[in-house]
């Protein structure tokens, strides 16, 4: 069974398409690059999975069930904005995460926010937006998931940072899992995956492995999709 | 999972309501003491604006706790906290029963903090004397119970809130189906449903007055004597009238819940 099957997905908003018969297919054990441009539909694509989206058609299956209580048990989500409540403490928000997840692992995540430098006595509301960031995504990747979902994990934070994130990644999701991650910042996170999954206009346009399409494109995966999204 | 919603629900709520119980509470000592000190023009002035501000926190309570469960449910399902909301391994019913137990939790603390506060001002053992004496004429000429008859007025008075706030709540889900003025379309079928429940109210007690000669003159006549048993008959009606809509409101908002969310 994959772990995240895709069929005929559509959906509408206000008359128009903003996905048109996606279908897709993702197993276990890679990292997946979900590039487009913006606007194209990868936060509506990445929203639909975690169900914070209706499809208008079609089905989405994770390990063989509809998005529901069984599969946000196994995904964890970063949205590309910030959504945890700011009167809270990181401390607090740990705990309410330790609550609601049996998967999350608190001691991973009070040593990810200690190499982050972040203050688990602290509260949300007191800290920088890229810091809030921060702290999201040591959330998400505190918890043994069977597939992690990033959108735009890399756009608030500063440089140095980003490889740390990128080698936190890799570092903490295990074999069994999967990861799609949907950025804009292609050259950064290029090293790390196994594959590519090009959007466009609604419409998935290139799935890949990301050796494959290297090989035959004899350029590397930004190269690749600057020359494919020309503007 | 219900238990865990509820717990940070009331968290939230209680970090928001707490500093106008405090004051209300705060206001009603500093009046009481100042009205039994001996009066002076300016004793008798702070205490005027010592009772106002009290009756002013007290009415915020009750605004505060309607306004804050209305926002509070909006912002968990349909705004930036929904991100988390949905995402966590619980039922949408879970989610709705987390806010519904909440506002009524907190409506029940807010109706405790005004009696408390309104005892605190005014209780004298002449006055409280003078209540009872007055439910009892009034109770007695119906030959009701004084307490059986208001606890049965405060339980209407309840089920009349709560219908209010699921008419929001019902509201907020509708509204937020659309995709332009949300907030307006929430307002707007929140007033819709308040209004066709409370017709609805008024049909079913007309329905029963077809059958009952004492309740179809409530229809016909503005100047009636109410005797007990009619009496009696329009408080068991209101209550279990009130209460089938609350319930069936609540399995409708649930079931539109369940058909999935649109979050921006």
């Amino acid at each position: 069974m994959e772990l995240l099957e895709i069929k005929g997905l559509t959906k509408v908003f206000d008359n128009k398409e903003i996905l048109t018969n996606v279908n897709l297919k993702i197993s276990r054990g890679k990292i997946i690059g979900l590039l487009g441009k913006n606007g194209v539909g990868k936060t509506t694509l990445i929203k639909l999975i975690n169900d914070l989206l209706t499809p208008t058609k079609g089905e989405i299956l994770i390990n063989g069930n509809r998005p529901g209580i069984e599969s946000k048990k196994v995904i964890s989500y970063l949205p590309e904005r910030t959504y945890l409540n700011k009167q809270m403490k990181v401390s607090e928000i740990i705990q309410y995460f330790k609550e609601f997840y049996e998967n999350f692992d608190s001691e991973k995540a009070a040593k990810l926010l200690k190499d982050l430098n972040l203050d688990m006595n602290q509260k949300l509301s007191k800290m920088s937006k890229g810091m809030q960031e921060k702290v999201q995504l040591v959330l998400v990747m505190s918890r043994n998931a069977d597939l992690y979902i990033l959108d735009e994990p890399l756009g608030g934070v500063d440089p140095a940072t980003r490889d740390y994130i990128l080698d936190t990644i890799l570092s903490n999701f295990n074999e069994k899992a999967s990861l799609i991650i949907s950025t804009h910042l292609i050259s950064d996170i290029e090293r790390i995956l196994d594959e590519v999954i090009f959007i466009d206009k609604g419409k998935i346009v290139l799935q890949s492995e990301a050796d494959k399409l290297r090989n035959k494109e004899n350029a590397s995966i930004d190269e690749i999709f600057r020359r494919k999204f020309k503007c | 999972m219900l238990t865990k919603l509820l717990k940070y629900d009331l968290k939230y709520m209680i970090k928001n309501m707490s500093v106008f119980y405090i004051f209300s509470i705060f206001f009603a000592i500093t009046t009481r003491i100042l009205f039994s000190v001996k009066q002076t023009v300016i004793i008798d002035i702070i205490g005027q604006i010592s009772v106002g501000t009290m009756f002013s926190m007290l009415a915020s309570v009750l605004i505060n706790t309607l306004m804050r469960s209305w926002i509070r449910f909006r912002d968990s399902i349909y705004k930036d906290e929904a991100y988390l909301t949905h995402t966590l391994p619980v039922t949408k019913k879970d989610i709705y029963n987390s806010k519904f137990l909440q506002t009524l939790i907190f409506f029940i603390v807010g109706f405790v903090v005004i009696v408390l506060s309104l005892l605190i001002v005014y209780y004298t053992k002449d006055r409280w004397i003078a209540l009872k004496t007055m439910i009892n004429s009034i109770t007695s000429g119906l030959n009701i119970n004084a307490v059986l008859f208001v606890l049965s007025m405060i339980g209407i008075i309840f089920l009349e809130i709560f219908n209010a706030i699921q008419s929001g709540f019902f509201g907020i889900i509708l509204g937020h189906k659309k995709n332009n003025n949300k907030i307006g379309y929430s307002v707007l079928f929140g007033f819709l449903e308040y209004m066709i429940s409370q017709t609805m109210v008024l049909i079913l007690m007309f329905i029963v007055g077809l059958f009952d000669g004492n309740i179809m003159e409530l229809f016909k006549n503005n100047n009636i004597l109410l005797n007990s048993n009619t009496l009696k008959l329009i408080i068991i009606l209101t209550t279990i009238l009130y209460l089938l809509i609350i319930y069936f409101m609540s399995v409708i908002c649930k079931k539109e819940l369940d058909k999935g969310v649109n979050i921006e």
